[in-house]
């Protein structure tokens, strides 16, 4: 009993301290098989201090398309920090090509994001 | 009493008539808007250029100071070289609340292409010669910020005949970030926006 009780401890432990709350999100599930998500990649810029985010993806499909997407911040302690990359930006994907969005973060502050590709 | 209800009749379908004809006013959603696309500018291009040359601008380093602290940016002279009557802040303040909450850059309202943004600035400094004022309140000579950046532009707008009767219009947003110092454009951006449509359309 006592063990059970210390692993429900631990995990709750790590679960609170995990911080990173990001993610990308295809939000039409009709676009699912069209289009995948290959590698994230972020970095911190050692020049500006600002996060950068790198999606890497493919159009699956032999049909050209045109996606949009947003990005929202959020800092440390998960606010959300207001910025122009909340509006939907269109994102032009080739047929049977790789498509990449980059987007660096408005501020120092801006730690955690959800990215949201869409039609 | 039989005219009586043809009266009556008459005046609910006048009345049904005159509400179906009246346009609805609706708000748009500014979030997630897809309405139908305007010949001219509206603001979902305003958007897309200022988002576009703020991702630009953060990414090249031009607003990155060695120190960690803040250039000072004066908006110089941005030009609307289209058909349409467009105040040009609608791109550039966009452009500067971003650069303000970067953290990278402040803007001067004391300095501009046009005279000051803000006069007050001046202004509150001439109560220097005034006795009624307490003078330890009235801001000191040399504590005003000489801006280290400018940010000038151009909306430009082309207008194309097609073949088919239809008209194209191009809108190109293009700004430069000068280091003052130097005269140098450390940043130069270019956001190309084009619509086609009927012929009949008008874009001014």
């Amino acid at each position: 009993m006592k063990k059970l009780l210390l692993a429900a401890i631990m995990a709750v432990v790590i679960t609170g301290c995990s911080s990173n709350s990001s993610y990308v999100k295809v939000v039409d599930d009709s676009m699912k098989d069209d289009i995948s998500i290959e590698k994230i990649n972020e970095r911190v810029n050692s020049e500006s201090g600002l996060k950068e985010l790198q999606v890497l993806g493919e159009n699956e499909t032999n049909k050209y398309m045109k996606l949009r997407y947003r990005v929202v911040w959020f800092d440390k302690d998960g606010f959300e920090i207001k910025s122009i990359g909340q509006n939907w930006t269109e994102l032009p994907v080739y047929k049977n090509a790789d498509f990449s969005i980059h987007i660096v973060a408005p501020n120092k502050a801006a730690v955690d994001y959800r990215l949201f590709i869409n039609k | 009493m039989k005219h009586v209800t043809k009266i009556a009749l008459s005046a609910i379908l006048a009345v049904g008539v005159m509400s179906g004809c009246a346009d609805k006013t609706e708000r748009i959603d500014i979030h997630n808007d897809k309405g139908d696309q305007v010949m001219g500018l509206d603001y979902r291009d305003f958007n897309q250029a200022a988002g576009e040359a703020v991702q630009s601008m953060l990414m090249s380093g031009a607003v990155d100071k060695k120190n960690g602290d803040r250039y000072v940016l004066a908006i110089s002279r941005i030009t609307n070289d289209t058909m349409q009557h467009i105040d040009t802040d609608q791109l550039i303040k966009k452009i500067r609340v971003e650069l303000l909450k970067s953290g990278k850059v402040v803007v001067t309202t004391a300095v501009g292409a046009n005279g000051p943004e803000d006069k007050m600035s001046k202004q509150a400094r001439e109560l220097r010669k005034d006795d009624e004022f307490n003078q330890n309140t009235v801001q000191k000579k040399g504590t005003m910020s000489a801006p280290d950046l400018s940010l000038s532009g151009k909306i430009l707008q082309r207008n194309v005949a097609m073949d088919d009767g239809k008209q194209q219009v191009e809108y190109y947003f293009m700004l430069s970030l000068t280091e003052i110092k130097t005269g140098l454009a450390w940043w130069e951006g270019e956001t190309i926006i084009g619509k086609r449509g009927s012929g009949k359309s008008v874009s001014w």
